[in-house]
């Protein structure tokens, strides 16, 4: 049996595993509850003492995909029997669903948006990116401090100009303006991130595939890209979760036909005052995706989060 | 010490770099400092020079 | 031009085939794949801003266009450095940066710490930790104020549940002496793994060897700690405390939804004042020489970072 003066005790690891399980437990609590609360009755979710124990319920649901108006004697004579499943859980409140929120619509475009912006940055950022990593670009030190320096900015300040362009050509409040606004925020990262992991490729794979009668092109397509893949995969994964979760640029330059989700969960309310359960069940569908990326992750999480500058 | 003098005579990145880095740092404080308010006015000042002679020194050799 | 790989994959090939290799020349090529990236961030970023720093120097409203615009030089920078309220939101700002970061630097270092004496499962438990940093900061900060409800949020009841307090008697959003702990709380809970996981990155960076010939010289292991781990760890903290400082410095999302400022002007952070000059009181000349201030501010503070993450790289 070999000893090693820097293996912990097993008392050591010990008392570390039940600190650090503690911490776990407290900071995963709050997304819990917010899990939760989305499966709980209104009253359920706002009854002192808190529940911890409840009758799941699919309110939060229902009331955050439909809209729905309080319900009259002869506006129940009329309607008849409730049809479906849905309009069973909103009758149970005392409301007539009145038709579909615009929840649906808001997810949709942080879908677009998230995805597109995703793509192009992708694209420009993985070209840049072997460029600034094989080529000798002029002033490259300055280039790259000054594409990092543009995601340092503060969003609400950018805004300013970027609210008066977007006005006068028109892109407010539309699809592409955001893609591209999100595409440029989002460069950044993504140059530097591809940068460090198309530095890890051998140059030596491209340099046999120029002797072997390959462009650069081909060289760069067939050699490179495939060697990438999962530096490309992740940094694009960090590309996603920023654009999905942005808020500053997202309140300020959208308001109808082109808003995400994260202005819009805040303003959730339901018949007679804050509907708990709905903005719970919003928050959660909105979040949950994200931690499942965050679980794809978790090897590369730290490059991500320092710009490259740490591998390991 | 002298080292560091040295390099600033000898317009050395390095020693720059910190001289500029300590300005920005002490313009950031006397941004968010709570106690002066003439501090505050000139806090922005400190923190451009420092910014900008940051960006001319880089280009020093090392 | 001396020695790219190229220049020797073509003086090994033969003259026809060398022609073909190089199709287009490296230098078109590098330009093509940059190009597009550079234009972009000069249409968002470097235009945007040259133009900002126009208006800066005018009083021009956006919600009157017709209105003469004048130059006013000097005067909206004078007006913003000697304003007693906007001095004050800096200090609000101070005061989340400030308390964000020991936290999240005590916490998150003693976390990677504990995490680095690798017991069983702590990939498991790094993960779940790590979960809030990567979520919408702005619908984290909607769901607080539900946690942070009197009598009914969790929060409240589990302060009540240790100090046996009424959870009915005090509310973190509603109290001026409590708000800007509550921005700061919730910032920690979404934090913290950011400096934990930089921290542990820089604990597994140390070889065992130095622990090992410390051992051999009978060095304590309070010692150790001091002498080879806080400095070794050192450089990777600077580089968590700068980025968090940067971010935290331009905080709006998170707070914004939590609070929105109040009460009164208590969490009213930098960049929440400065949207409501630019977006509610449509001073755009003001607010462009507001963003200046900020602007010159946080790329001062980014080139001290890019500083420090080439000093990180090189270990």
């Amino acid at each position: 049996m070999s000893f090693s003066v820097t293996e912990p005790s097993k008392r050591t690891k010990w008392l570390a595993g039940i600190l650090v399980v503690g911490y776990a437990l407290i900071t995963i609590s709050p997304l819990i509850w917010i899990i939760a609360t989305g499966f709980k009755s209104g009253p359920d979710s706002i009854a002192y003492p808190p529940k911890m124990i409840f009758e799941p319920s699919l309110e939060g649901y229902v009331n955050l995909f439909t809209e729905r108006t309080r319900a009259t004697q002869d506006m129940l004579e009329t309607a008849g029997p409730p049809k479906t499943w849905y309009d069973q859980i909103a009758r149970d409140q005392g409301t007539v669903i009145t038709g579909p929120s615009r929840y649906g619509a808001r997810f949709l475009n942080s879908i677009i948006i998230g995805f597109g912006s995703t793509a192009l940055c992708m694209l420009l950022g993985t070209a840049a990116a072997y460029a600034f990593s094989r080529f000798r670009v002029p002033l490259k030190d300055d280039l790259l401090f000054f594409i990092l320096s543009t995601r340092m900015m503060p969003p609400i300040a950018v805004a300013i100009p970027i609210f008066l362009m977007f006005r006068n050509l028109g892109l407010n409040d539309t699809h592409l303006g955001m893609i591209l606004l999100y595409t440029a925020v989002n460069l950044s990262l993504s140059v530097w991130l591809l940068k460090g992991f198309i530095d890890e490729i051998p140059i030596e794979y491209e340099e046999a595939a120029l002797i072997d009668g390959y462009t650069r092109f081909q060289a760069f397509y067939k050699v490179v890209l495939p060697q990438a893949a999962t530096g490309i995969a992740s940094t694009a994964i960090f590309c996603l979760i920023f654009a999905w979760n942005e808020y500053a640029f997202a309140v300020l330059l959208t308001s109808g036909t082109a808003q995400t989700a994260p202005p819009f969960i805040p303003t959730i309310i339901g018949v007679g005052g804050k509907d708990w359960p709905a903005v719970a069940a919003g928050a959660s569908i909105f979040l949950v995706p994200v931690m499942v990326f965050t679980i794809l992750l978790r090897k590369h999480l730290l490059r991500g989060i320092t710009f490259g500058a740490v591998r390991k | 010490m002298s080292t560091f003098i040295n390099g600033l005579l000898r317009l050395r990145r390095g020693p720059w770099e910190m001289v500029a880095s300590i300005l920005i740092a002490l313009g950031v404080v006397m941004l968010m400092q709570p106690f002066a308010i003439i501090l505050y006015s000139w806090s922005f000042l400190i923190t451009l020079i420092g910014t900008v002679m940051f960006i001319i020194v880089s280009h020093f050799p090392e | 031009m001396i020695d790219t790989s190229i220049d020797k994959a073509a003086k090994a090939t033969p003259v026809g085939l060398a022609r073909r290799i190089r199709g287009l020349s490296d230098r078109t090529i590098a330009w093509i794949f940059v190009a597009p990236t550079i234009f972009l961030l000069l249409a968002v970023n470097i235009f945007p801003l040259i133009w900002t720093i126009r208006l800066s120097f005018t009083d021009f409203r956006v919600n009157r266009p017709n209105r003469v615009v004048e130059w006013v030089g000097l005067r909206n920078y004078e007006r913003i450095l000697s304003d007693p309220d906007i001095w004050a939101t800096m200090q609000a700002t101070a005061h989340f940066l400030i308390w964000t970061i020991v936290l999240q630097v005590l916490i998150g270092f003693a976390l990677a710490f504990l995490i680095n004496k690798k017991f069983k499962g702590n990939d498991l438990w790094t993960t779940i930790i790590v979960f809030p940093m990567t979520l919408s900061p702005a619908v984290v900060g909607n769901f607080w104020t539900f946690l942070y409800q009197p009598q009914i949020g969790l929060f409240n009841y589990a302060v009540t549940f240790f100090t046996g307090a009424d959870p009915a008697s005090f509310s973190m959003i509603g109290d001026v002496h409590l708000a800007p702990w509550a921005i700061v709380i919730a910032d920690t809970w979404m934090w913290t793994p950011f400096v934990m996981l930089i921290c542990l990155a820089g604990l597994r960076s140390i070889p065992d060897s130095i622990y090992e010939a410390a051992e051999c010289d009978r060095a304590s292991k309070w010692r150790q700690f001091w002498t080879i781990t806080v400095p070794m760890v050192l450089p990777f903290l600077m580089l968590a405390v700068l980025f968090r400082g940067i971010e935290n410095f331009k905080m709006f999302d998170l707070v914004v939804q939590l609070t929105g400022g109040g009460p009164g002007n208590t969490t009213t952070l930098t960049s929440i004042d400065l949207k409501r000059e630019a977006f509610e009181k449509w001073r755009t000349g003001y607010s462009s020489a507001y963003a200046v201030i900020l602007f010159v501010t946080v790329f001062g503070l980014a080139s001290i970072y890019v500083k420090a993450l080439n000093k990180v790289k090189e270990r």
